[in-house]
């Protein structure tokens, strides 16, 4: 290491010392990198409650098991139009402010019971919110797609063929399977 | 190569290594002529270069995707259908090589070697008469100097080497080929094929003719392609050589002779016409990289650089001679320029055959309906016709409502058939008039020095007709045939967005109207051939790169002969 890239690590290492206790009083910084709009360490805990609720571990991989809210945060970041990264993260605080609303308390907090009723509300479509709606939605989807664009999905729920070979224009369905 | 004017002497220049380039340059070092093949992009050499071709749809970052800044900053490449995460390597973004739109249009292009025969949909279908003699029959353009008998042992030619599926149909308005077996249709279309023979007599649904390799011959396997294994991820390139693009098939073949010598990274600057010998005498090239200027020698030129970038290059080809662009006497180069009406779309549903589905490969073709409006006589208010795509197929699915453990296990059950899904899209025939148009612009230039293209073409109310028509007709058809839930689509969208640019550059037997003769040849340069789609006097309905595939060829061994008698 040569005396001037150290001395740069040193402050920034110093940099991170001093910095640090008073980061304490904000928000978490979130553990993905998004480029286009603001997110904290407590969205970021949402986000991947919501992704995880919607696809539960279990015996077999769930959401979390294959990477899926990391995915949304990702598609939302290089993907979505500025305007509806901005509806997102509206919908974000409202969804848990609609979450507080209904269980009285934050969703991130709160027990699989508690998180499908909230879920359970979204869906019924009755006097929620928009932007809070649009934002489950955006994570459903997403997490849908991680999910079953995902190797393990591909290899072993709906084999994807790379080389599928003869094609067969009309069979019984019986055979097809 | 070294630097001495011998050293860049060629016996034939071929400009562009795409649909057509490749074949002048495959039978020019075929036939021992030591050729120049130019190419503007970078080389993309098989299979090392095709380097999406085996990911897997979890290894692109956006499971295909473009990102919104890409698509914001590149909106007309954006609009293709082909402009995915896996391909987008092989298409020019708007940012990176800019022209003028007089109007809109969306001039998806392919800078590289293999041009856009690495991404085309890889449907190929013969002219017939019908197409050639549409022109003289109704006075719209100028008569084809060629006709059918002309071109069609050429038509064999390049099929047996490109290796073209199909079925012996036996219609006179969409000659029969030499085939490779076709791919099977489905049920539905089958049945709809069976339907529409028995119910309309001028009407026929067949099995889509496309470049693919369904069972190899020698000359393929010589080629080191192997057959076709129903991917349908082409647009990527094809590992195994199972579809026709210059990168599997002509460029290596003509690579193997020894005769060949390829630069890539070298635009076109223009066509050097010496006014002494009377003569063009070779061409200006541009390095991209180092922008270093080179000329290059050689008795015959072949322009092959994709239809409107093949007008870009003439018009620039300025000289004492020729003030106006190489061989521009009559003041028509650039202009009667045309493409394909892609706009009409129909798609249904067919509550029937739900005992059948198809099985295994991703066939990469569908049904197909040769033109039948104005064949034998003018039948409709609107000139020539279209002819169409019909596909039939079922989708599986797994509920996706709810959450939580309920949807989980929804998701990992076994997938449930759909009902058929069908579709159709048409091609119509456009008709070349002098107001579609192309020019330079006499202020912007690119980065090398080239002026920008300006594209002045727009749809006419022939168009807006035929759109109508299709959609009456393909409504007609779908709800006698039982077909439910039919929606018609104008997609409304802009012309180029088919990819079937043509025209600029017309054919004909009378120098005063056209600027090619029977040969490719310009009426008054004649040791300069164009025989991409800027050639085309009439566009008909057909995909065309097989047509400019065979001109090309035609057009090469003529040049041959004629080197031979010194006549060039």
């Amino acid at each position: 290491m040569d005396r001037r890239s150290s001395i740069k690590t040193l402050i920034i290492l110093s940099a991170g010392t001093t910095l640090l206790p008073s980061c304490l009083h904000e928000e978490k910084k979130p553990s993905v990198t998004v480029k286009n709009f603001k997110i904290s360490g407590n969205d970021e805990e949402l986000v991947s409650a919501v992704s995880d609720t919607i696809i539960p571990q279990g015996k077999t991989p769930g959401a979390k098991d294959i990477g899926a809210y990391q995915f949304a945060l990702m598609m939302i970041d290089d993907c979505y139009a500025p305007d509806m990264q901005q509806k997102f993260i509206k919908g974000l605080k409202e969804f848990d402010d609609f979450s507080k609303k209904t269980i009285n308390k934050s969703f991130v907090k709160a027990v699989t019971a508690e998180r499908n009723e909230v879920l359970k509300a979204i869906e019924s479509k009755k006097n929620i919110p928009g932007n809070a709606t649009l934002f489950y939605n955006n994570i459903k989807g997403l997490t849908l797609e991680a999910f079953t664009q995902s190797k393990y999905y591909l290899t072993n729920v709906q084999v994807y063929e790379l080389v599928p070979g003869k094609f067969y224009g009309c069979v019984p369905v019986k055979k097809a399977s | 190569m070294g630097d001495s004017k011998q050293s860049r002497t060629f016996d034939a220049i071929v400009i562009g290594s795409g649909m057509s380039g490749g074949w002048a340059a495959k039978e020019f070092c075929e036939k021992g002529l030591k050729t120049l093949v130019l190419e503007r992009g970078r080389n993309v050499v098989q299979p090392k270069d095709f380097t999406t071709t085996n990911m897997m749809p979890w290894e692109f970052k956006h499971r295909g995707e473009i990102p919104y800044k890409i698509r914001e900053a590149n909106p007309v490449v954006s609009r293709c259908y082909a402009f995915r995460e896996d391909a987008q390597q092989y298409f020019v973004k708007d940012t990176e090589h800019p022209y003028i739109q007089d109007k809109p249009f969306d001039w998806i292009r392919g800078y590289q070697v293999g041009g856009k025969s690495i991404m085309w949909a890889r449907q190929t279908q013969r002219w017939s008469d019908f197409d050639f003699e549409g022109p003289a029959r109704d006075g719209y353009a100028v008569d084809w100097p060629i006709r059918y008998r002309d071109l069609a042992p050429w038509y064999s030619y390049v099929e047996k080497f490109a290796g073209i599926s199909g079925n012996k149909d036996g219609l006179p308005n969409l000659p029969d080929g030499e085939f490779l077996p076709p791919l099977e249709l489905t049920c539905v279309e089958n049945y709809f094929k069976d339907f529409v023979s028995k119910n309309y007599k001028d009407r026929n649904v067949i099995y889509g003719r496309c470049a693919h390799l369904t069972q190899p011959k020698q000359i393929h396997f010589e080629q080191g392609r192997s057959q076709c294994q129903n991917r349908n991820l082409c647009q990527r390139g094809c590992p195994f050589g199972g579809y026709f693009n210059s990168n599997s098939t002509t460029i290596p073949w003509a690579e193997k002779t020894g005769n060949m010598v390829l630069r890539p990274f070298s635009v076109v600057h223009s066509i050097i016409y010496d006014d002494q010998k009377g003569k063009a005498v070779g061409v200006h090239v541009i390095d991209t990289n180092t922008k270093e200027s080179i000329e290059y020698y050689a008795p015959v030129i072949f322009v092959n650089a994709g239809a409107y970038n093949t007008n870009l290059i003439l018009l620039n080809s300025k000289s004492k001679r020729f003030p106006n662009g190489l061989g521009n006497d009559n003041g028509i180069l650039g202009k009667y320029a045309a493409f394909h009406n892609y706009r009409g779309h129909i798609y249904a549903k067919y509550d029937g055959f739900k005992d059948t589905t198809t099985k295994g490969g991703r066939r990469p073709t569908s049904a197909y309906m040769p033109r039948f409006r104005n064949l034998y006589k003018q039948e409709t208010g609107f000139l020539r016709g279209y002819a169409l795509t019909f596909g039939a197929e079922r989708s599986s699915y797994n509920d996706t409502s709810g959450f939580g453990d309920n949807l989980k296990n929804n998701l990992l059950e076994k997938a449930t058939l759909g009902p058929w899904s069908i579709g159709s899209q048409m091609m119509g025939e456009t008709i070349p008039k002098e107001t579609n148009s192309l020019s330079l612009d006499t202020e912007k230039k690119d980065d090398w020095g080239v002026p920008l293209l300006r594209i002045n073409i727009s749809y006419d109310d022939n168009d807006e007709k035929m759109i109508k028509d299709f959609s009456e007709q393909m409504t007609e058809m779908y709800s006698k045939a039982g077909f439910t839930d039919i929606q018609t689509i104008d997609s409304k969208q802009a012309p180029g967005l088919d990819i079937h640019h043509m025209g600029g550059v017309r054919m004909g037997k009378d120098p005063k109207t056209s600027l090619l003769n029977k040969w490719h040849q310009f009426h008054n340069c004649p040791n300069v051939f164009v025989s991409d789609g800027a050639c085309m006097t009439s566009t008909s309905t057909q995909n065309p790169s097989l047509t400019f595939m065979a001109m090309t060829a035609r057009a090469a061994n003529y040049a041959i002969e004629q080197l031979k008698k010194r006549e060039l």
